[in-house]
């Protein structure tokens, strides 16, 4: 595990030095700019997260294995193999092994891993976006605007998103693409009241104010002000909206609902090892297992990012 | 070593000292290194005395306290002694020294509004502070918490027992917190910046209190504060901090009269007097405190010092014995008398030169500001969740006055009494106030969009918080450029114009690409008072401009609106509850209470001559840095 | 108080009426129940479809509106939510099902609430030490481990388990085994089938309570009515016990209160893979079989047990905390 005192001075620095206003402030030296310091400092608190460290290490061999795994072998993920049906891994240049209609799992795990990540990073990304300028937005401007946004938010969580998600995920025939759309336009509200509760404290940050009084327009001082400014924020949330929406992808593909034949992703990898857990049990355990170093290395690169870039969250402004 | 006055050896009453600490250190890591917080303190305090520990953010002076409480984090370490009645308490269990803490010695903490749990009653909080330490029935210990309650001056105690936190105002929660802290009788009582949270007749009114505390149970105090006024009014004894050291002690007339180390020299001379009219430009202490990191074996002050010598680098001077009761650590203290060295001032007193406008009188200058039944109302709201309006609030409530070219109005008041919100209603283009507000001889309700932003060049703000007033991400010159670029000034300007700019507030233009986050906060007000100039407005709201700096720092930055007024003929709408600031930098000012001015006038006149009975209370209530004045 | 409390249960019966509308709509838009008949082979003819169509209100040929009355008229005038295409009875399905999912999730909450706000606490006042990576490590690992994942996993270890012991110790599919008398016998029956589908659950669910316990109690350590307390003279370990543990359960009772709904919709890819009927597997039914009523019934379902935590919730937040008590 990571050394034994780091945390330690991770604690005084923020909760001694930052809480007791008679402490001494934290020294920066004024011949570095800061900015290029404080991403060092993070780097380097980043680093001593041996746990995240590995995080990155496996997805990133996760990732590189969805790109270069269908150039490791001989057979495509559609291909099927009509001589070897439902064999144990290793045989005949079947790495993985095959299903029972003779498909080879080690083509097929590139493709779905390629699938379920390339969902998870689009669908991410977006709703990130779109929570950061609805909430800061909302959080700024106030009044009417607000309240709408708002109550819009709060409905669309009383609406059964997974239950509508599933009915026209399903309706839409499995199309990754659709079901991206889809993931998105019911993905962004929770994180939108998350970003609003923070923008709100930074709405009443002074020079939040002070660009309001030079008469910048609500767009600019959003843009400019606030959503730099919940940056941290944005950043965990991104990576944390990966490994959900991963977990969402494949639990829909799981249930039947995702992404559907021909095409195949995690999910639908599972689903089906789950039905020759016994006869194959490969064909199940080959990508639970890599689903779950997916996310749980993900979310440890979102623990470390969190310690790195946001060690105490009253200070989150100052990140 | 020893706050002299208590010496053992030369004191002739036959009382031991309650407390005595010697060579005390406390360090913490940190990222950067070893931060050695407090270096070496060493005092004795008797039964009955007051001993005040001043020093600005930094000195030690905090950490010092806690240490003596046992309440400093795990990772601190700490070295030297303590003793309490002749008892070690460095390097007690945590079981023991709990039995020390609310028993032997208690304390009073800066923020009242957070120092009680908010989900227990005041009373079950007094009664748990009894029960720890006696064995008491709960009835008993609540009759005596009634008792307690009543003896700080809380009307209806029996019933206010019941009633939680949040259902007392700051004041009346801090006169809880002397509650609890002399429930057992404690020997010692340490007040950490009992009043700095609370507005100046409150003040006043809960150091009475501790006063009367004090008698009652016969405690020694240490009062820890950075306000020269208040150790002024408290104190029998005073150590001066810095840099995690004593720097000076004296019995407190002889160190208000005859400060021997520089840096308290400079402490004085940095503090506004409320009770002067003279105008004199105060002294501001050049420079930052030290960082605590690896310091070089010299004396702290030398960077700042105007007086040093080669020879104060060479070693860190230790408190010398001046008199039996006055040491200091200077090695020129020897020379300096009266807060002279050489028949010269140690400080010397800067220039402020008067600008073309000041020989004009008022009537013949134009008016910049003029403000007419101004009224700012709010919907009273009530429920928890889904919130309802129950009556409507009138935080301004018909104000009318007005502000002439190269004139500082002030308006004070104290926190609730609606002054921020008058300067609010104003930046807002009285948007959604009542009355009139008119700039330059603009109606701010007339215009409206391109117009409405062009106004705001005239119109520009100045915050209280040097460090949330600047966008972390911004480097200087962006911050200071952003307000010409928002008011499309030619980007070729602009540049020049930043450098400038950085040189009227007296910051190195070579520092245009750094982040805020590496300067002090004097310098980030400093950089605040750029951008705001940026637009070169006429009028200047100040809001609470220097209440978040040290004095030593907040002389300069005062200097600094004194002089930008005179060369630049600005005109100042200025809010403070710090009157000695006011005094010192207002040419009118109004009192402010419930939302209505109640006195308006010249500042010397009402300071002087106050009419009604709120400003006579206020300004009587004010703290003055003279132990002769305030006895 | 009362009216206040009125006003928010009308703003919400408001809310699951638009929620329950919206669904219907998009039910009728995305799920096409004439498809399940087209499938018949024999195939049927189209006029007898539509008659067996109209039997359900679910004929597609019919303006939409007019199905919307008739649907809504029904509820509101008979509380009746329809059929399905096979002519199975909303109403019955749900009042069953229901009742199988809180068999299933009431011991997983339960478990993951006390095991997540214990280890909390724990690892709080251990903050950094082995004991809190340890305990932070292991939670980051099971909060995020896929559900068909976990489930498969705790089936695996439970046949082993039968195997060595040579007798079936646990039930890996359903409810209850068919054909078991008297009631002991019916009691160990049912928790045979209980402990594998709770064991998943609470392995997952427990870490979000653990999380949120430990940062909630750690930003109270540090709190000044803490040091205060110790300033009284209450060691450590007692401030953190009684001053910061009683303010930081305010903000974990009201989630807990947000997750009882939860106990009723149930789990649908655990109940999906241990085979238990309640309304998680009724939720896939409906969207595969194109059961409009009984999708837009498990939605309504779900909005009303939202609505219930979120008023639940505040009670709960009015009852904890002095400072937002309506007077």
């Amino acid at each position: 595990m990571t050394e034994p005192n780091t945390p330690e001075t991770v604690e005084v620095l923020t909760e001694d030095l930052l809480a007791d206003p008679a402490a001494p402030e934290v020294p920066s030296n004024p011949r570095k700019s800061t900015s290029s310091s404080k991403s060092k400092l993070y780097i380097k608190r980043f680093l001593r997260n041996y746990s995240a460290v590995v995080g990155v290490v496996i997805f990133l061999l996760i990732a590189l294995f969805s790109v270069f795994g269908q150039y490791l072998t001989p057979y495509g993920y559609e291909e099927v193999d009509f001589f070897n049906l439902q064999v144990p891994p290793g045989t005949e240049g079947h790495i993985f092994g095959t299903n029972g209609v003779g498909n080879d799992l080690f083509a097929g795990l590139a493709h779905g891993i390629q699938r379920s990540l390339v969902i998870g990073l689009a669908v991410s990304l977006v709703t990130t976006l779109i929570a950061a300028v609805v909430g800061s937005i909302a959080a700024y401007v106030g009044g009417i605007v607000e309240r709408i946004i708002l109550e819009v938010i709060h409905f669309l969580l009383v609406v059964p998103s997974f239950l509508i998600l599933a009915m026209v995920s399903n309706s839409v025939g499995g199309d990754w693409r659709m079901l991206i759309v889809v993931l998105i336009i019911f993905g962004w509200m929770f994180y939108a009241r998350v970003v609003w509760t923070t923008a709100l404290s930074i709405r009443e940050r002074e020079f939040v104010s002070a660009a309001r009084y030079m008469g910048l327009g609500p767009f600019t001082v959003v843009w400019r002000h606030i959503i730099p400014n919940i940056g941290s924020l944005l950043t965990i949330h991104f990576t944390l909206g990966v490994v959900s929406t991963i977990q969402g992808e494949t639990g829909l593909s799981f249930l039947g609902f995702g992404v559907k034949q021909p095409d195949l992703s995690l999910g639908t990898l599972i689903s089906d090892g789950m039905g020759t857990l016994y006869s194959a049990p490969w064909m199940f355990w080959i990508p639970a297992i890599t689903l779950t170093l997916l996310t749980v290395s993900m979310a440890f690169i979102a623990d470390g990012l969190r310690d790195a870039l946001d060690p105490n969250s009253t200070a989150g402004g100052h990140a | 070593m020893t706050t002299a006055s208590q010496n053992p050896r030369v004191d002739d009453t036959d009382t031991s000292p309650v407390l005595s600490v010697r060579d005390l250190t406390v360090s913490f890591p940190s990222e950067a290194g070893r931060v050695d917080a407090v270096r070496g303190v060493s005092f004795d305090l008797r039964p009955g005395r007051t001993l005040g520990i001043v020093g600005e953010s930094g000195s030690g002076k905090s950490v010092t306290s806690l240490a003596i409480m046992g309440l400093l984090t795990k990772s601190a370490r700490v070295s030297g002694s303590i003793t309490l009645d002749g008892r070690e308490l460095v390097g007690l269990t945590e079981g023991q020294l709990s039995r020390v803490r609310g028993n032997e010695i208690a304390m009073i903490f800066q923020d009242p509004l957070s120092s009680l749990t908010p989900v227990f009653t005041v009373g079950d909080q007094l009664v748990e502070a009894i029960q720890i330490h006696r064995q008491v029935s709960r009835q008993a210990a609540w009759d005596r918490g009634i008792e307690l309650l009543g003896l700080v001056g809380i009307p209806n105690p029996a019933v206010r027992m019941k009633s939680f936190p949040h259902e007392f105002s700051g004041g009346m929660r801090q006169r809880v917190m002397i509650a609890i802290a002399i429930a057992n009788d404690p020997k010692l009582i340490i007040a950490d910046e009992p009043t700095t949270a609370l507005d100046v007749t409150i003040q006043a009114q809960v150091l009475d209190l501790l006063k009367t505390a004090q008698q009652e149970t016969g405690a020694a105090v240490i009062m820890i504060t950075h306000d020269m006024g208040v150790v002024a009014g408290t104190a029998d004894d005073v150590l001066v901090m810095y840099a995690g050291k004593p720097v000076e002690t004296a019995a407190v007339g002889e160190l208000f009269n005859n400060p021997k180390m520089p840096y308290t020299i400079g402490l004085l001379g940095a503090i506004p007097r409320p009770d002067a009219a003279a105008k004199d430009p105060l002294v501001p202490i050049e420079g930052n405190p030290p960082i605590l990191i690896n310091l070089p074996d010299a004396c702290p002050f030398v960077a700042r010092c105007p007086i040093s010598v080669p020879e104060c680098s060479a070693t860190e001077p230790g408190l010398v014995e001046i008199s039996s009761s006055h040491s200091a650590a200077c090695i020129r203290s020897g020379e300096i008398h009266q807060g002279q060295i050489e028949e010269r001032p140690v400080f010397p007193v800067p220039e402020i030169a008067e600008g073309r406008i000041a020989g004009i009188p008022r009537e013949q200058r134009s008016t910049v500001l003029d403000v007419t039944d101004l009224t700012r109302e709010f919907p009273l709201m009530k429920g928890s969740v889904l919130k309802r309006r129950v009556g409507t609030v009138y935080a301004v409530n018909g104000l009318t006055f007005d502000i002439a070219e190269g004139e500082t109005f002030a308006i004070v008041g104290e926190s609730g009494s609606g002054k921020t919100t008058t300067l609010l209603a104003i930046m807002d283009l009285a948007k959604e106030a009542g009355g009139t507000v008119v700039l330059n001889g603009t109606d701010l309700r007339s215009v409206k969009g391109r117009s409405a932003r062009d106004l705001r060049r005239d119109l520009q703000i100045v915050f209280q918080d040097p460090m949330g007033a600047l966008d972390p991400r911004f480097t200087v010159a962006e911050i200071i450029a952003e307000p010409m670029r928002a008011f499309s000034i030619p980007r070729s300007e602009i540049e020049d114009r930043v450098s400038e700019l950085m040189e009227t507030v007296g910051l190195d233009p070579a520092h245009a690409e750094r982040f805020p986050g590496a300067f002090s906060g004097g310098q980030r007000q400093r950089i605040g008072i750029a951008r705001a100039l940026a637009s070169k407005p006429k009028l200047l709201v100040l809001d609470e401009p220097v209440s978040a700096l040290d004095v030593s720092i907040q002389a300069g930055v005062i200097n600094l609106l004194d002089r930008l007024k005179h060369e630049l003929g600005l005109s100042y709408l200025f809010v403070a509850h710090d009157l000695s600031v006011v005094r010192h930098l207002a040419d009118r000012v109004a009192v402010m209470y419930l939302g209505k001015f109640v006195e308006v006038g010249d500042v010397d006149e009402i300071f002087d001559h106050p009419t009604h009975p709120y400003t006579e209370a206020l300004i009587s209530a004010i703290p003055v840095p003279d132990p002769a004045v305030e006895r | 108080m009362i009216k206040y409390v009125l006003r928010r249960i009308a703003g919400w019966c408001f809310m699951i009426f638009l929620a329950t509308n919206l669904t219907y709509f998009l039910a009728n838009a995305f799920l096409k129940p004439r498809v399940n008949f087209q499938l018949r082979r024999p195939p049927l003819p189209d006029d007898q479809i539509d008659r067996l169509l109209d039997e359900h209100n679910l004929n597609d040929k019919i303006p939409i509106i007019e199905r919307w009355w008739t649907w809504l008229t029904d509820i509101v005038t008979r509380w009746d939510w329809g059929t399905s295409v096979d002519g199975l009875v909303v109403n019955t399905e749900i009042a069953n099902r229901m009742w199988v999912s809180a068999q299933l999730v009431l011991g997983a909450t339960i478990l993951s609430t006390v095991i997540g706000i214990a280890l909390g606490v724990y690892t709080a006042a251990r903050q950094y030490k082995w004991q809190d990576r340890i305990a932070q490590q292991t939670s980051v690992v099971t909060l995020n481990i896929p559900a068909p994942v976990m489930a498969a996993a705790v089936v695996a270890i439970a046949i082993a388990i039968n195997e060595k012991v040579g007798s079936r110790i646990f039930f890996v599919a359903g409810a209850q085994s068919i054909g078991v008398q008297g009631f002991w016998p019916k009691l160990v029956d049912s928790l045979q089938h209980l402990v594998l589908p709770t064991v998943a659950l609470t392995v997952i669910g427990y870490a979000g309570f653990h999380f949120l316990q430990r940062s909630l109690l750690l930003d109270n350590i540090n709190a000044d009515y803490v040091r205060t307390a110790r300033a009284k003279g209450l060691p450590l370990s007692k401030a953190i016990r009684k001053h910061a543990l009683r303010t930081s359960i305010i903000p974990v009772a009201t989630t807990v209160a947000f997750q009882i709904p939860g106990i009723f919709t149930g789990a649908v890819i655990t109940e999906t893979i241990f085979a238990w009927e309640g309304i998680g597997r009724y939720f896939t039914t409906t969207i595969a079989k194109n059961d409009v009523h009984g999708a837009v019934a498990i939605a309504a379902f779900s909005a009303l047990l939202t609505a219930i935590g979120a008023i639940l919730s505040d009670v709960l937040i009015a009852a904890l905390d002095p400072r937002v008590r309506v007077s």
